[in-house]
C-alpha cells in the first residue's frame, strides 16, 4: 500500500507533453487513429460526436491582435492516478473500465462495455468517446486496420489506452531476452510520430528516467488538479498563461475552444 | 381403500419411473446430443500429419519472432522451403504444391485455439515461465491426422477456443497479474 | 396406459432435473452471451507478422525519411517516420503519418480510363486497356510529329525535385517541344533571384542547424515550410530546455498570427505584404548606423557602392538607394505600421546576433514570390555578411547525378524546338528563368499562338491548385486533347480525355533530389513498399514505352528499359562523381556537417550505393562555400542587377536594378472592395496535389470547417463594426470570384485582412473529401511578377456581405 491508499507496482507510466514544442502539426493525433484503429465518418466536424483519442485543444491568452498568443495542447487520456480509482473506472457499473496497478495503465474492455456513458460524464478531460455508430472504413481502407488492436464497435466506449498494446509486446520480448520487466519502457504512436519530440514517454516511478525529471520541471503542470485525479499526463509552457488555464474549466468557447 | 392405496403406491412408481425416463433422456440429450448439435465439423483445406513431419523439430515451424511475437501455424513460406516440388504421390501433397505454394496462396487452416480480436495472448511470458504446450494444446508430436474442427454454431467460435475463466484460474493460481489489460486489447 | 397430463408433468419435471444437471443450459447462456458480443459486420483485421519497410516519403519535397508498418508483408497499416534518418529523426508530418490513406483511397483509378462523353462528365470514363491507351496516345504523338508540329504537345509536372521532371525534359526535347510546366513553387522566383545575385540559377539554402537568431519574414516555419521534417525536427531543438540546451531565438514577422507567430518568441505583426518594407528599414538602419559587415561588403559584394553599367552610364548603388527618401525609416513604418523605434529595435538586435539570419518564403515556399521581395531579403542577408564562410545563408549544393545522354534530335525536334514556348509569346520583357505557367494559360486560354492539340498533366492538380478562377478550366476547353497521369479521380483528372493512372506513391519508384532550404547536398531513393495494388503504370514508364515506340532519336534518348533502369543509371553516375557519402552516422551528427567537411565515402560503384539508397539511407555532401559559387558578371555577389542588361531589359530607373520594395496591389477597388483576402496554411490540411486524407480531416477545428462550410478570420473588431457575429454566414466577393463562407473570430486576424485556410474546397474524389468547404485559390489574385512574370498570388481585394 502506498500512501495514497491503493496498492502500486513499481511502474506508473507517464507522458509529458511541451507544449512550447508542439507546433499544432496533429502529427500525434493522425498517428493514434492509425494504430488505434480508430474509425472516421464522412463528416467529423461535429466534435461531440467525433472519436479522438489524441484530441487537441486551442487555448489562448485572451489577448487583442498584437499581443494574441494561441497554443495547441494535445490531450490523450491521463490515466489518473487518484486513490483506489479514477473518476471513470470508479462508476463503471460493469468493471469494463479498470487501472493496471502494475503499470497505472486506465483500460477499457470493449465487449464488457454496456455503453451506459456514467464514464463519460465522469471524466473531466473529455477524454471518453462514445461509439454512435458502427465503424465503418470505406471499401479499401479495411486493408489499413492494425491487428494488434481490436476494432470497436456500435454502442461502446473507447478512449486512450496509452498504446497499452505496445507495452505487452515489449514485454513479451523482454521475457524472451530475459530483461528485468520493471525496466521495459516503449513509445505510443503519438509521441514517435512527433516531429518536434515534443512527447516524452516513461516509467514516472524511476528517478533516472526523462518524464520524472521532466514532470519536476518548473514549467511543469497538469491538468485540473485541483481535482486530486491525480494525472500521469504533465505539460511543459513556459507561459504563465498557459499553465493557469490548466486548472479552468473547459466551459465557455471563447477562452477555451474544444477542437 | 386397499385398492387405492395399492393404486396410489403403484401410481407413485409409475410417476418415478416417467421421472427418471424424464431426466436421464435429458441428461443423454444434453450431455450427449446437445453437443454434437452445437457444434459444426468444418473439414481442414487439406491434411496435415505431425508424425510425418518428426524429422524437424516443433521450433523449425512454431518459433519466436525477433519482436517476441509468436509465429503460429507457419506460412506457405516455410512449406516452400522443403516442398516446392511433390515430396510425394499423395493427394494432399498434389494440393500443397499446386493449389497453395505454386500459387503463393496461405492455407486458410482453421485455427484450433483461435482467440477472438479482442485478446492479446502472448506465447512469450508462458514459455519463460515453463508452461508446457500441452497444458493448453492436444499433443500432436505422433498424430497421423488432424482431428476434426468443430465450430460453435452459436458463437462461431472453435470448440477448442480457451475460455476467458480458464485463463484468470492459472493467473490467479500461479500469482500472475488479472487486470483486463494483460489479455485484452 | 395412458399418458396423461400427470405423467406430462412428472416427465417434464425429471427432464427439467436432468437438463439442470447437464451442460446445456449453462452453455447455451454462455454462448448467447458470446454471441451477443460479435458483431459479425465489425471489421476483423488479418493477423501476422508486423514487419516495417524502410522508404523516402515522395507525398512532398521534403526528403523525410520513413518506414511502412506491414503486415504479412502485404498491407500498409501506418507510415512511421524512421528514427535513423537525419532529416526528421523518427518524426513525422501528418500527411505522412496518414500516407497509407491514398494508397487504399477508394477515389484511386484502377485502370485506364476513356472519356467517352463531354469532358468533365465523371459517369464517361470507360476503362481501356494499358495497350489501347499507350498506344492511342503514341498515334497522336507520332501524328504531331509526322505533321511536323511537335511544338503543339504541353505538359504539367508537379515534381520539380525528381529525376522524373528531367525525364520528362529529355521527351520534350527529343520530341520537339519547349511546352514542359511544373507547378508554380518559390523556387521559381528564387532562381531567377539566385541568377540576378549571384549568376546562379538555384535557390537559396539556409544554415538554420546552427543559427541562434531567426528571424522569419512571413515564413511559415512550423506550418510546412521547405522541408517539413527538417524544421519541426529544428523547432524541437531550438525550443530545447534549459538542461537540453541552449535555446535558439525565433522572431516571427507577419499580418497574422500563424501558428508559426503564436509559436515564435516574439511576433512583429505587420501590415499584409510589407514584410519586404521592414526588411529595407532594417536595413537602411544598418547602413546608417554602419551595423553592417563592411569589410565583406567591400571585398565580395558589387553594387552596394555607386556603378556604372556597361553602356557607360553611372547608376545608384544600394547603399545610397537606402539613404533616399523611399527607404526612410518612416516609409518603412509607414508600410509596414511598425513604430520606427522598433524597426531601429530589431535592425541592432539583428546585427548584433553572431548567428542571425533571415529567412522568408510566406506560402511555405509552394508558390513564387515577388522577385524583388526576394533579392531584399537576401540583401538583408548579405549586409549581414552571411555568405561568408561558415555563414547562415549559401546556394542548394546540386547532387552530381549521372548525365542524360546528348540528345541528337532531328529535324523535327529541331523545328518545334525552333518555336517559343507558349508563354513566352507576347510578352516584352524576356523572362529571367524557367518557363510560366500562369502566361501559358492564359495565352491558351485567350489567343493561343498556336493551338495546343495535346496536354498531359503527371502529379499535378491545376484545376483546383492554381489560383484565379477557372485559369486552368478556361484554358483545357481550348486544347485537344488532355491525358492525366493522376492516380486519383482528381478536379483535374476529371477533365481529361484520357487517363494513364500512376502507381500510387508507396507503390512506386521514385526518387528525391535536394532538401529544400537545406545547404546540404541530398539525395534519396523512394523504394516501392508494397506491389502496385490496382492496374496502374509508372507515368516513368509510360513515357520510356512511348519513347521506344516511336523510335528515332526520340528513343536514342531515352534508351533505358525502364524507369528502375533510369534511375540506377543517375545512381551509378553518382557513384562515380567525386564527393558525398551514404549518410550511416546516428542523426543527431547530421547537424556536424559543414562547409569544407569531407564525408567518408562508403560505397565503391552504383550498385552498391543503390542497394543502400533503396534500403532508405540517404546521399550527401557537404554544402559548398557560396563564395566559390558565385557565377556573376563582376564575380561578386550582385546588389545591383546589371544581368538584366544582359538579358535585354533596357532598364530605365536606377532603383530597377536595385533589392527594393515593389509590393503588388491586388486589383480592385478598394471601396468596393475594402479589405484584402489573404490565404493561410494550417498543418492539418493538405492543399498540394494530394488532398486532405481523412485521419487528418478529423483533426480540422470545428470553427474551420464545419460540416460542408469553411470559415474566414475576421478580427473581432472588424466583424463588430460589420455587425457580424462567430459563425455568421457571409458571401466573400472578390474581384475574382465569390464563395458563401462562415465567420470565424480571430483576434489574431489583422483588422484590414480576411484569411482563409488553403486545402479546403476539393471537388469530386469521395465522400470524404469533396464539398467541404472553399477554395480559396479561385478567389485570389494572380499577377506577373515585375522582374520574372511569374505569376504570383498573395492576396485579392475583398467584400463580405451577410447572408439572411
Amino acid at each position: 500500500m502506498s500512501e495514497q491508499g491503493h496498492k502500486q507496482g513499481a511502474v506508473r507510466f507517464g507522458m509529458v507533453i511541451d507544449l512550447d514544442k508542439c507546433t499544432g502539426c496533429m502529427a500525434c493525433s493522425v498517428a493514434c487513429q492509425a494504430e488505434n484503429n480508430i474509425s472516421f465518418r464522412e463528416d467529423e466536424s461535429n466534435k461531440l460526436r467525433s472519436i479522438s483519442w489524441m484530441e487537441v485543444f486551442y487555448l489562448d491568452n485572451d489577448q487583442d491582435y498584437a499581443n494574441y498568443q494561441y497554443t495547441y495542447l494535445p490531450r490523450p487520456c491521463m490515466h489518473c492516478d487518484a486513490p483506489h480509482h479514477a473518476p471513470c473506472t470508479f462508476v463503471c457499473p460493469v468493471n469494463a473500465t479498470t487501472r493496471d496497478e502494475e503499470n497505472g495503465i486506465v483500460g477499457h474492455i470493449y465487449p464488457r462495455c454496456i455503453g451506459c456513458r456514467y464514464c463519460i460524464v465522469a471524466c473531466p478531460y473529455h477524454a471518453r468517446d462514445f461509439n454512435w455508430w458502427d465503424p465503418a472504413w470505406p471499401e479499401p481502407m479495411e486493408a489499413m486496420l492494425n491487428p494488434e488492436v481490436s476494432p470497436r464497435m456500435r454502442g461502446v466506449v473507447e478512449k486512450c489506452t496509452f498504446c497499452h498494446h505496445r507495452l505487452l509486446k515489449a514485454r513479451a520480448k523482454a521475457f524472451l531476452e530475459e530483461q528485468d520487466l520493471y525496466e521495459v519502457t516503449y513509445m505510443p504512436a503519438c509521441g514517435e510520430a512527433c516531429p518536434t519530440k515534443a512527447i516524452s514517454f516513461g516509467n514516472l516511478n524511476d528517478a533516472e528516467s526523462q518524464v520524472a525529471k521532466l514532470a519536476k520541471d518548473p514549467r511543469a503542470f497538469r491538468l485540473l488538479s485541483k481535482l486530486n485525479t491525480e494525472p500521469k499526463v504533465y505539460y511543459l509552457s513556459k507561459h504563465e498563461w498557459v499553465r493557469k488555464q490548466g486548472d479552468k474549466h473547459f466551459q465557455n468557447s471563447n477562452g477555451n475552444k474544444r477542437g | 381403500m386397499n385398492d387405492e392405496k395399492n393404486n396410489g403406491s403403484g401410481k407413485r412408481i409409475v410417476g418415478g419411473v416417467i421421472f427418471v425416463a424424464g431426466f436421464i433422456i435429458a441428461l443423454i440429450f444434453g450431455w450427449v446430443v446437445f453437443p454434437n448439435l452445437l457444434y459444426s465439423q468444418r473439414p481442414q483445406p487439406m491434411e496435415f500429419s505431425h508424425a510425418a513431419h518428426q524429422d524437424s523439430t516443433c521450433e523449425d515451424c512454431h518459433f519466436f519472432r525477433d519482436d517476441g511475437t509468436y509465429s503460429g501455424i507457419p506460412r506457405i513460406e516455410k512449406c516452400k522451403e522443403c516442398h516446392e516440388s511433390p515430396m510425394g504421390q499423395t493427394e494432399d501433397e498434389r494440393i500443397l504444391v499446386e493449389e497453395f505454394i505454386q500459387q503463393d496462396r496461405e492455407i486458410p487452416w482453421r485455427i484450433y485455439s483461435w482467440q477472438p480480436d479482442n485478446v492479446y495472448f502472448s506465447h512469450a511470458p508462458h514459455k519463460v515461465k515453463g508452461v508446457e504446450c500441452v497444458v493448453c494444446h492436444r499433443d500432436v508430436s505422433k498424430e497421423e491426422k488432424l482431428p476434426p474442427y468443430k465450430e460453435n454454431r452459436l458463437t462461431g467460435y472453435s470448440i477448442n477456443t480457451m475460455k476467458m475463466d480458464v485463463c484468470e484460474k492459472c493467473h490467479a493460481e500461479q500469482g500472475a497479474n488479472n487486470n483486463c489489460g494483460v489479455c485484452h486489447k | 396406459m395412458k399418458f396423461g397430463r400427470r405423467a406430462f408433468l412428472q416427465f417434464a419435471a425429471g427432464a427439467v432435473g436432468g437438463t439442470l444437471l447437464s451442460p446445456l443450459p449453462w452453455k447455451l447462456v454462455d454462448d448467447a452471451s458470446i454471441w451477443s458480443q460479435n458483431w459479425s459486420w465489425r471489421p476483423s483485421p488479418e493477423r501476422g507478422p508486423v514487419t516495417r519497410k524502410a522508404s523516402v516519403c515522395t507525398l512532398c519535397d521534403g526528403g523525410c525519411g520513413i518506414q511502412v508498418r506491414l503486415v504479412n508483408k502485404n498491407r500498409a497499416i501506418s507510415v512511421e517516420g524512421n528514427p535513423r534518418h537525419p532529416v526528421n529523426e523518427g518524426g513525422i508530418c501528418p500527411l505522412g503519418a496518414a500516407g497509407a490513406q491514398f494508397l487504399y483511397a477508394p477515389y484511386r483509378i484502377s485502370q485506364p480510363m476513356k472519356q467517352s462523353k463531354k469532358r468533365g462528365d465523371a459517369t464517361g470514363f470507360k476503362p481501356i486497356s494499358w495497350d489501347e491507351a499507350v498506344g492511342e496516345l503514341q498515334k497522336k504523338l507520332s501524328n504531331l510529329r509526322k505533321a511536323e508540329t511537335p511544338h503543339t504537345v504541353a505538359a504539367i509536372t508537379g515534381h520539380a525535385h525528381n529525376s522524373m521532371q528531367d525525364l520528362w525534359q529529355q521527351f520534350f526535347t527529343a520530341y520537339g517541344s519547349q511546352n514542359l510546366f511544373t507547378m508554380p513553387s518559390h523556387r521559381d522566383s528564387l532562381q531567377g533571384a539566385g541568377l540576378l545575385a549571384l549568376g546562379r540559377e538555384a535557390p537559396f539554402a539556409f544554415d538554420l542547424e546552427h543559427a541562434s537568431f531567426i528571424l522569419s519574414f512571413g515564413a511559415d516555419l512550423v506550418e510546412g515550410w521547405g522541408s517539413p521534417g527538417r524544421m519541426q525536427t529544428l523547432f524541437g531543438k531550438w525550443n530545447a530546455s534549459e538542461a537540453e540546451g541552449a535555446a535558439v531565438k525565433l522572431v516571427q514577422v507577419a499580418s497574422r498570427c500563424s501558428m508559426t507567430a503564436a509559436k515564435a518568441d516574439r511576433w512583429i505583426p505587420v501590415r499584409p505584404g510589407s514584410e519586404a518594407a521592414l526588411a529595407l528599414g532594417m536595413a537602411h538602419v544598418m547602413v546608417k548606423e554602419k551595423l553592417y559587415d563592411a569589410s565583406f561588403m567591400q571585398d565580395h559584394v558589387f553594387g552596394f557602392e555607386d556603378w556604372t553599367d556597361t553602356r557607360g552610364k553611372p547608376r545608384q548603388g544600394f547603399k545610397s538607394f537606402l539613404m533616399a527618401a523611399e527607404n526612410s525609416l518612416e516609409a518603412a513604418s509607414q508600410q509596414t505600421g511598425l513604430e520606427a523605434p522598433r524597426i531601429v529595435d530589431l535592425a541592432r538586435e539583428f546585427a548584433a546576433q553572431n548567428h542571425a539570419v533571415a529567412v522568408w518564403g510566406g506560402s511555405g515556399g509552394n508558390l513564387p514570390e515577388n522577385t524583388y521581395h526576394d533579392l531584399v531579403f537576401f540583401a538583408l542577408n548579405v549586409l549581414k555578411g552571411n555568405l561568408k564562410p561558415g555563414g547562415m545563408l549559401s546556394l542548394a549544393a546540386t547532387v552530381p547525378l549521372g548525365e542524360l545522354p546528348q540528345i541528337r534530335g532531328d529535324e523535327t525536334a529541331r523545328k518545334g524546338l525552333a518555336q517559343k514556348s507558349a508563354d513566352q509569346i507576347g510578352d516584352e520583357k524576356p523572362s529571367l528563368t524557367g518557363r510560366n505557367l500562369y502566361a501559358f494559360l492564359s495565352l491558351v486560354a485567350q489567343a493561343p499562338p498556336y493551338p495546343i492539340e495535346i496536354l498531359m498533366i503527371h502529379e499535378a492538380n491545376p484545376a483546383y491548385g492554381l489560383a484565379g478562377k477557372q485559369t486552368f478550366e478556361k484554358a483545357v476547353e481550348r486544347v485537344g486533347w488532355m491525358v492525366s497521369f493522376s492516380s486519383y479521380m482528381d478536379e483535374t483528372a476529371l477533365l481529361a480525355d484520357i487517363i494513364l493512372p500512376n502507381h500510387a506513391a508507396l507503390e512506386r519508384l521514385d526518387d528525391v533530389i535536394g532538401l529544400p532550404g537545406s545547404p546540404l547536398a541530398y539525395y534519396a531513393v523512394a523504394a516501392p513498399v508494397l506491389p502496385p495494388r490496382l492496374n496502374t503504370r509508372h507515368t516513368g514508364d509510360v513515357l520510356l514505352q512511348l519513347a521506344r515506340s516511336m523510335g528515332g532519336s526520340v528513343g536514342e534518348a531515352l534508351p533505358w528499359k525502364s524507369h528502375e533502369e533510369f534511375l540506377q543509371e543517375r545512381v551509378k553516375g553518382l557513384a562515380a562523381a567525386e564527393g558525398g557519402a551514404v549518410f550511416e552516422e546516428s542523426p543527431s551528427d547530421w547537424g556536424k556537417v559543414k562547409v569544407g567537411s569531407t564525408p567518408h565515402r562508403n560505397y565503391t560503384d552504383g550498385a552498391g550505393l543503390w542497394k543502400k539508397l533503396s534500403a532508405g539511407h540517404c546521399w550527401y555532401d557537404a554544402p559548398r562555400d557560396p563564395l566559390q559559387e558565385i557565377r556573376s558578371a563582376s564575380g561578386k555577389i550582385e546588389l545591383a542587377f546589371q544581368t538584366l542588361d544582359s538579358k535585354g531589359w533596357a532598364v530605365e530607373k536606377d532603383e530597377l536594378y536595385l533589392p527594393r520594395f515593389a509590393l503588388q496591389a491586388p486589383s480592385g477597388d478598394p471601396k468596393e472592395y475594402p479589405l484584402l483576402l489573404l490565404p493561410y496554411r494550417m498543418s492539418s490540411l493538405s492543399y498540394g496535389y494530394h488532398p486532405n486524407p481523412p485521419f487528418m480531416t478529423k483533426t480540422v477545428w470545428d470553427f474551420v470547417l464545419k460540416g460542408k462550410e469553411s470559415f474566414v478570420e475576421l478580427h473581432p473588431g472588424t466583424a463588430q463594426s460589420m455587425g457580424l457575429k462567430e459563425g455568421d454566414r457571409i458571401i466573400l466577393k472578390t474581384p475574382g470570384g465569390e464563395a458563401t463562407v462562415r465567420v470565424h473570430l480571430f483576434p489574431g486576424a489583422r483588422p484590414e485582412a480576411v484569411y482563409m485556410p488553403l486545402g479546403l474546397g476539393r471537388k469530386g474524389y469521395d465522400a470524404y473529401i469533396g464539398g467541404k468547404g472553399a477554395n480559396v485559390n479561385s478567389l485570389l489574385d494572380v499577377q506577373g511578377d515585375p522582374l520574372s512574370g511569374q505569376g504570383i498570388a498573395w492576396s485579392a481585394r475583398a467584400q463580405l456581405k451577410r447572408l439572411g
